[in-house]
């Protein structure tokens, strides 16, 4: 049976699993109105599509813990259905499904290290670190007189395969730092 | 901070006492540990051994009210299991006193003078429950059904527990309350919320008005949090005893345990309580609002 957790305990950051579903503690508020019954709000967060929604309970009930464990794995390589990830504390390597990798697949670089969240022992999110150190493999030469005509960004492919703007002066070849939460150029890397 | 803000505890706690002193009302220290509970559908105990801690000293100062001690206050401690908030604390302080004689508008204007003594001369405004739904939400509940009313909590935004539907009406009332309309309550002054659905007021006379059954309860609301509680009280031992079995009944369906039903308090009645209003009032409430400060942590001792 799983784990609970009464609604008087839960705080936020709580992991929690709702009709089947598995979330994030966002908020915990009790409510009780004069002498009516008492209840909680809690907004809770979706682990894998981080839609938030606000839940009513009866003060006192208990949720299910949702079985979730994080780890931080370094990635090894790509295959064509997936990604190779290990876990250094027992050099036991997990291959993640792409679709549970998304978008972050534009981030993975190979000897990195990334935080996996599994829930019912499935990798369902990916976390790459905030800031990446990334080679511009493709991107146009600036030219004179851009910055003059206000033009001060261009696109550039990074080695990762992210698609991002970067200021014109930056050339191909450049290791340059990003936010990957944005996808915003920070600065270069010398 | 935390100095201070007690010697003020200190000094309303004295306040308190000289309003009551003032007014000829006695203080009394009726038992906090008691073999017999408050029976109410929604309010949990603490247990002591084969006891109960008592989430108020009603019954105990009822009981002296019928052997005739006249106008009464306690300041006490009370428990409730469960209450866990910023402004909730499973123990906290009670100012609770009984009128004897005394018209229902005329308790509540004592109330507002003593949560006066806390915050200085604020104004207040009042409005019955069944109005505060009308103006805040555009809906006479009494004239919807329950599914209607089920309707219009959904389009309110509002998720509903399956608890809150086995209430019916006062289940879904008390959602809407609690969301809505009870932070929009007590803006800039008191708001004294008055004239309960009878089916929420268990200690209370009933009345019709304007063709609902109503009891004469009000509730003191100032910045959306509630202050103070206060009944006519009911002194019919037959409709007492009711109230009481409904409540169990209540616990029961919400899968709660029942509560002894205290004789001893159903005996007095039947001696016969002098027609009279009470009220209590959430002392911590008043000093977080007068320090001016959403957790009630900051002016009780932790």
């Amino acid at each position: 049976m799983a784990q609970q957790v009464s609604t008087n305990e839960i705080r936020g950051g709580y992991k929690v699993e709702v009709e089947g579903q598995p979330y994030i503690v966002v908020s915990n508020e009790f409510v009780k109105p004069g002498k009516g019954q008492a209840f909680n709000r809690i907004k809770l967060k979706h682990l894998m599509t981080s839609r938030v929604v606000e839940k009513t309970f009866k003060s006192g009930e208990k949720l299910d813990v949702a079985n979730i464990e994080e780890m931080t794995m370094r990635m090894l390589y790509k295959e064509p259905d997936g990604v190779v990830f290990m876990d250094e504390s027992n050099y036991e390597q997990h291959k993640l499904p792409l679709d549970s990798i998304g978008d972050v697949i534009q981030w993975l670089k190979e000897d990195l290290t990334y935080d996996i969240i599994f829930y019912n022992g499935q990798p369902v999110s990916l976390e790459p670190p905030t800031f990446l150190e990334l080679k511009i493999t493709e991107t146009a030469p600036g030219v004179r007189g851009d910055t003059a005509s206000g033009r001060v960004m261009k696109p550039a492919t990074l080695e990762t395969g992210a698609k991002i703007q970067v200021p014109i002066f930056v050339e191909e070849g450049e290791v340059i730092k990003v936010d990957t939460r944005t996808g915003d150029y920070v600065s270069r890397v010398s | 901070m935390r100095i201070p803000i007690l010697k003020d505890r200190a000094a309303l706690l004295a306040a308190a006492r000289s309003f009551f002193a003032s007014r000829g009302i006695v203080e009394v220290d009726c038992p906090i540990l008691s073999p017999y509970a408050s029976v109410d559908a929604h309010i949990d105990l603490i247990r002591a051994g084969t006891q109960y801690l008592h989430s108020s000293p009603e019954y105990g100062m009822k009981r002296l009210l019928c052997e005739g001690m006249g106008d009464i206050f306690q300041l006490s401690h009370v428990f409730r299991d469960g209450e866990h908030s910023a402004k909730h604390r499973p123990e906290f302080m009670m100012a609770e006193w009984y009128r004897v004689g005394m018209t229902f508008p005329e308790l509540i204007e004592e109330t507002l003078e003593f949560c006066r003594l806390f915050l200085g001369p604020v104004s207040s405004a009042q409005i019955s429950y069944r109005e505060a739904f009308k103006k805040y939400l555009g809906i006479d509940y009494f004239h919807l059904t329950t599914p209607e009313l089920e309707e219009i909590v959904h389009k309110s935004g509002i998720p509903i527990y399956p608890e809150a539907l086995q209430e019916g009406k006062d289940g879904l009332l008390n959602l809407l309350l609690g969301i809505i309309i009870e932070p929009q309550l007590g803006v800039g002054g008191f708001t004294v919320l008055t004239h309960y659905p009878a089916s929420q007021a268990a200690l209370a006379k009933t009345t019709l008005i304007d063709g609902e059954q109503v009891a004469e309860r009000f509730e003191v609301y100032y910045e959306g949090v509630e202050l103070a509680n206060g009944y006519h009280e009911l002194a019919d031992p037959i409709d007492q005893r009711q109230r009481l079995i409904d409540a169990n009944e209540m616990r029961k369906k919400n899968g709660k345990e029942t509560l002894p039903i205290d004789e001893e308090f159903l005996k007095a009645l039947e001696k016969g309580l002098p027609d009279c209003c009470g009220v209590a009032v959430g002392f911590d409430r008043l000093m977080m609002l007068r320090h001016q400060t959403n957790q009630i942590g900051h002016v009780i001792i932790t």
